[in-house]
């Protein structure tokens, strides 16, 4: 028999965000979108009639030391009965011991192929650990399908079949990289240079930009994320553009990369494995979401734990309530619910693969739109307006036009 | 005037005794009456004379009405003119036949449109006239159709199992023989690496052979119009890969330059049924090539790609090239190869045709064979490529690199190496340590990274086993000391010569972590600056 909670019961749920430090603005973003998701949880009368009361961790600059602390302070001064955040660059997934020993739900988008390894290595023990967005691998892999569909569909016909891969130096890019070249010959393309990995930060990318030319590639991508850096790599490629498709990783949306780079960003292509639909859905979250923190916040950002807790209210309630440290036998259950039940979130369906326990991609591992999450690819129009979303279908609005600088050498 | 046997009996049936007879004549014709089905009487000069019960119900039914000076001729037209019959040639000429058949006596059946079945039998008189008797065969036809349809059905069955039954045999011999192959070469080789190769190769053609399984199943159900095939978006290159391993084994025994060139387009078609075609066409060219070569490869025309089997054998007349699609069909000079029955082609042909992609032959005797399938080019965005095989192995930051480990515990040592190969790792892990610079320069192997245990046995110390290689062989390969000691003086003291150091346990993370800064981001290292 189940009894109704007094009015003061709640469920506290952790997140571990970096409040402070280099990644403090997506930080700030990542607590705005925890927030509206737990007040309209809230609102509708919480999870089985508890609400949710969250409690924000600083992670800095987002270490292994200080994410493993933020970890261990929601677990054992809070009980939280889940940690849910954005992202954390830092930990390598140190921070799974602490919450695997806990045994509750933890939902992050760090993004990192080494949770798949992390996770299979041991599924009895990291049965609660979800990645809420595809690992970076898919970066390198959904970018060689893309440049492929570009050119046998006739929208691009490359000079010949050569690409060029320059990586940043973080775990993230080189995997993001060494994919794109274990691919590449799959699709009928050839490494011919890298990847190079590029120290950072860089400010003259020169002489990585004439070893490239020098092997005259059909196809540029530089996998380093941090937008400045990319800006300053984008400035010094335009200045004698080399004829060839070029990629920028997703750095390159931010506004920083946008404001330094201006007009001349038109062209480039760029991509993310997690981004905010612009349907109704999306467009309806987009307005709350500046209602609420206003005009210069960032929902793209935002939508990531605002989807995630969504998807752990659902499955919670489904499996009968959620559950604090030592409970594994509800948070399996949780767990189990989270697997079983697809959610269509703001950024696309979160269907979370069995083993891996991370969101599956569209289309780069299903081809069906309504069981994955969109690998979304932009065009850089200019420095104002909102980017020409190329693909993938169903999503895309906006057709392929070739970079100025190509368009150029056609004519 | 015609006679019905519902009114009073004829004057023309008398008798000599007329009250007795007439009461007869009644007698008999009420008895013809009782009779389920129509009996009439047609007069030596056509006019209907005596109709029973139930045949003037069957006039009703069939929307003739019956007048007293009904004649043959007018019967007839009236009932072609109702509309009611399905007459199964013009109206005329049905006319004619069917007066015909009053003439001669004989049978016909009129199938009616509310599908009603009647046999209209007739007699001819001895001094003329005719008796036509009506029966609704409508029950007796549907038995017989349903007895004839389950009798085609059973035979269709017993026909679609012998089908399976012979393309079974054909279609896993081949693996069956590269399996044969690859096991005898595995009993006879010594090298543990090509064992591995060898063990990989027939897990692949066992899965072949289950793949066949279930495509035979297919094709029994698709013979009996119940399956269809199930179109997707893939990628060609992954089929190729398999025709490659499944066959380059076979093709190298029989000393064939064999080569399958890679594709980059995605098709639109049935993978499991085009690997059958496919896989059909390649043994085809395998087992009728003495010398030269195979080629596997694709062209793009348009929207559609064409997928061809090039090979170098014996050829096929001109006179042939339709035939040799046809089942059990063998050209003279290839009934000698064993396990070829001729059901190859024919299988590949019925797949394509299902498929609705063109297959073609080319070829001219003693100049080679080209068969091409035709497929449509499918959106490579799209494209299915099953389940993924994702790990680090594949797209890790690690991969491809290689490291030394340096670890008397054997546990240790075999968990360390476990993990870093599962990040695509290449590993020489040692647990002796007597001579390791010239073991290690025996081989070819050039650490990016080692990692040594602090305390080695016979008393040796990690770093300077590390400072002795390193010497040796001239590396500058950074180092890992990874020690159970805490004692922080010793630590540091380590660290001052420029190792990063790991307390035992080793937490993965914390490894990946250090490994990551030491090869990528060496300035976050503090010890590689001192």
């Amino acid at each position: 028999m189940t009894s109704t909670p007094s009015r003061h019961e709640t469920t506290p749920i952790g997140s571990m965000v970096p409040l402070t430090g280099p990644s403090s603005a997506d930080g700030r973003e990542f607590s705005n979108g925890f927030t509206l998701a737990m007040e309209e949880i809230n609102a509708r009368g919480g999870i089985l009639g508890r609400e949710i009361e969250a409690h924000f961790v600083d992670t800095g600059t987002q270490s292994a030391e200080e994410v493993v602390r933020a970890a261990r302070t929601l677990i054992e001064d809070h009980k939280v009965h889940a940690i849910i955040n954005g992202y954390n660059i830092g930990p390598q997934n140190s921070e799974y011991e602490p919450i695997a020993d806990a045994g509750i739900i933890y939902i992050h988008h760090n993004t990192l192929l080494q949770h798949h390894d992390t996770v299979m290595s041991n599924p009895g023990r990291y049965f609660s650990c979800f990645m809420g967005d595809p690992a970076e691998y898919w970066y390198g892999q959904g970018f060689i399908k893309l440049i492929s569909w570009l050119r046998d569909s006739g929208q691009w016909r490359p000079r010949n079949n050569r690409i060029a891969i320059i990586s940043g130096a973080k775990p993230y890019s080189i995997v993001i990289a060494n994919a794109m070249a274990s691919c590449a010959k799959q699709f009928g393309w050839t490494p011919a240079y890298g990847p190079k990995i590029a120290g950072a930060p860089i400010t003259n990318w020169q002489p990585i930009l004439d070893e490239v030319r020098a092997v005259d590639p059909a196809v540029l991508a530089n996998t380093h994320f941090y937008s400045g850096d990319l800006a300053r790599f984008h400035l010094q490629f335009i200045e004698d553009p080399i004829p060839c498709l070029l990629y920028l990783q997703y750095g390159a949306l931010h506004r920083t990369f946008l404001d330094v780079v201006g007009d001349k960003a038109r062209g480039a292509i760029v991509g993310t494995v997690i981004g905010l639909l612009r349907d109704d859905l999306g467009k309806s979250f987009a307005r709350r979401y500046r209602q609420r923190f206003g005009e210069q916040s960032t929902p793209e950002v935002g939508c990531q734990p605002y989807t995630s807790l969504h998807h752990y209210a659902i499955a919670a309630a489904i499996a009968g309530g959620t559950a604090g440290p030592g409970n594994i036998e509800q948070n399996q259950a949780i767990s189990d619910q989270l697997k079983a039940v697809p959610y269509r979130s703001v950024s696309g369906t979160i269907c979370y693969h069995p083993e891996w326990q991370s969101a599956v991609p569209y289309p780069d591992a299903v081809n069906d739109p309504s069981l994955g999450l969109p690998h979304l690819f932009y065009q850089i129009l200019n420095a104002g307006d909102e980017q020409a979303l190329i693909a993938p279908y169903p999503y895309n609005e906006s057709d392929f036009e070739l970079p100025p600088w190509l368009a150029h050498l056609e004519t | 005037m015609a006679t019905d046997s519902r009114s009073e009996a004829s004057p023309r049936a008398t008798a000599p005794a007329p009250d007795r007879a007439a009461e007869h004549v009644s007698e008999v014709l009420q008895g013809f009456d009782s009779i389920g089905h129509g009996l009439a009487v047609w007069s030596r000069n056509d006019l209907l004379i005596y109709r029973t019960k139930a045949c003037a119900q069957f006039f009703e039914d069939v929307g003739v009405k019956p007048s007293d000076d009904l004649s043959l001729t007018d019967f007839l037209n009236m009932l072609a003119a109702t509309g009611f019959l399905l007459l199964p040639q013009d109206t005329e000429v049905w006319t004619e036949e069917e007066l015909r058949l009053f003439r001669t006596g004989g049978a016909s059946n009129y199938t009616c449109t509310n599908g009603r079945i009647y046999c209209n039998e007739r007699w001819p008189l001895p001094n003329g006239g005719v008796s036509m008797l009506i029966r609704d065969i409508t029950e007796v036809k549907r038995h017989q159709t349903s007895l004839e349809k389950a009798r085609d059905e059973a035979d269709r069955a017993d026909k679609t199992k012998s089908r399976f039954l012979r393309a079974a045999n054909h279609d896993l011999r081949q693996p069956l023989a590269t399996l044969k192959i690859l096991i005898y070469n595995c009993m006879v080789s010594d090298d543990e690496e090509h064992k591995g190769d060898l063990l990989h190769a027939m897990d692949i053609s066992v899965s072949i052979m289950e793949d066949l399984l279930g495509a035979l199943l297919n094709v029994g159900q698709l013979d009996a119009g119940q399956v269809k095939p199930r179109i997707t978006t893939f990628q060609l290159s992954t089929l190729l890969e398999r025709m490659d391993i499944e066959f380059s084994h076979q093709a190298r025994e029989k000393g064939l330059n064999f080569r399958v060139v890679q594709s980059r387009y995605a098709v639109v078609t049935d993978r499991a049924l085009l690997e059958r075609i496919v896989s059909n066409l390649v043994a085809n060219a395998v087992r009728y090539t003495e010398r030269g070569s195979i080629l596997v490869g694709v062209r793009r025309t348009r929207d559609k790609v064409r997928l061809e089997v090039r090979d170098s054998g014996v050829g096929i007349a001109p006179e042939h090239c339709e035939a040799i699609f046809d089942e059990f069909y063998q050209v003279a000079h290839s009934r000698n190869h064993r396990g070829a029955l001729g059901l190859g082609l024919s299988i590949s042909k019925r797949i394509a045709d299902i498929l609705e992609h063109p297959l073609d032959v080319k070829s001219r005797p003693g100049e080679g064979t080209i068969f091409s399938i035709v497929l449509p080019v499918g959106d490579i965005l799209q494209s299915d490529i099953g389940e993924p095989e994702i790990n680090e192995k594949i797209g890790g930051e690690f991969v491809g690199l290689s490291i030394l480990v340096l670890e008397d515990d054997e546990i240790l040592r075999d968990a360390l190496t476990e993990l870093l190969e599962r990040w695509g790792i290449k590993v020489e892990a040692f647990g002796a340590f007597d001579d390791l610079a010239g073991r290690l320069r025996e081989t070819a192997f050039r650490p990016d990274l080692i990692i040594t245990d602090y305390r080695l046995q016979g008393g040796l110390k990690g770093d300077e086993t590390v400072r002795d290689i390193r010497a040796k062989l001239k590396l500058d390969a950074p180092a890992i000391v990874v020690t159970a000691d805490t004692d922080p003086k010793l630590i540091e003291g380590i660290r001052g010569d420029g190792f990063p150091v790991l307390i035992k346990p080793v937490s993965p993370p914390r490894l990946r972590v250090m490994m990551h800064n030491i090869l990528y981001e060496p300035e976050l290292v503090r010890e590689l600056k001192s």
